[in-house]
């Protein structure tokens, strides 16, 4: 799992905004959520250590 | 002259800025206490920063295009993300005798202050969207725009800093657990 993507495509998003380019910042924006996705569903889906 | 920040219009841009702000001190902050008191953010930590990142591109949206429903929900997803993370991690460290990760601030963790501030960006966003009005933006005054580029590169600055920052910690495989220093650093 490469930790370091959503700071790249965030960053390339902010990019695009800066540039005036706004669909596009969109389209980073939702490849940042999607990788956000996947990586919660790597680190957040063990175990709790409570007890119901 | 019209001074930066005098309609109600300039206000909301006012508050966006300042909010955009708020989210580059909690990146600045956390990546100094990362580097003076060596401690490494772990996995659910970079997601959180990950968070603020995608709450912020809504803001710099907000700022550059002006306001839209749109943008605000793109802020506001991202930080529901984010307290998702901060809370399991909140969540992980809830058991008694637990002394949660990293050092405390004010009494409380990062990812404890991380859940509030992203309940506080949620119900920032939804009270901008109860007080906008639909109306055309006016264009910022030279300052105003002068001031609001500069936190826009500040955050796109800290996006790339924490790229690089997370490269050197984990490399191109998973960050461990419980980190203690940098994979790619002597």
């Amino acid at each position: 799992m490469v930790m370091m993507l959503p700071f790249v495509t965030a960053a390339i998003g902010t990019w695009q905004a800066m540039r005036g380019k706004r669909g596009s910042c969109l389209g980073w924006w939702l490849a940042t959520f999607v990788i956000f996705v996947a990586w919660s569903h790597h680190h957040m889906t063990g175990t709790l250590p409570i007890s119901l | 002259m019209q001074s930066a920040f005098t309609s109600p219009a300039s206000w909301v841009r006012l508050l966006n800025l300042a909010a955009l702000a708020a989210i580059c001190g909690a990146l600045l902050f956390a990546f100094i206490w990362q580097i003076a008191f060596n401690e490494p953010p772990c996995p659910l930590c970079l997601l959180q920063r990950a968070a603020f990142a995608m709450a912020g591109i809504g803001l710099v949206l907000n700022l550059r295009f002006g306001y839209s429903p749109t943008h605000y929900g793109l802020t506001i997803v991202s930080s529901m993300a984010g307290a998702f993370a901060a809370g399991r991690q909140v969540l992980l460290h809830i058991a008694p005798n637990d002394t949660g990760f990293g050092s405390p601030f004010l009494g409380l963790h990062f990812y404890t202050w991380a859940f509030i501030a992203f309940c506080v960006l949620i119900a920032f966003c939804a009270v901008m969207l109860m007080l906008e009005q639909q109306r055309p933006v006016p264009s910022p005054s030279a300052g105003a725009a002068r001031l609001a580029n500069s936190v826009i590169v500040l955050f796109f600055a800290l996006s790339v800093a924490n790229a690089i920052s997370t490269t050197l910690e984990c490399g191109f495989g998973a960050c461990p657990d419980d980190p203690t220093g940098y994979l790619w650093l002597p």
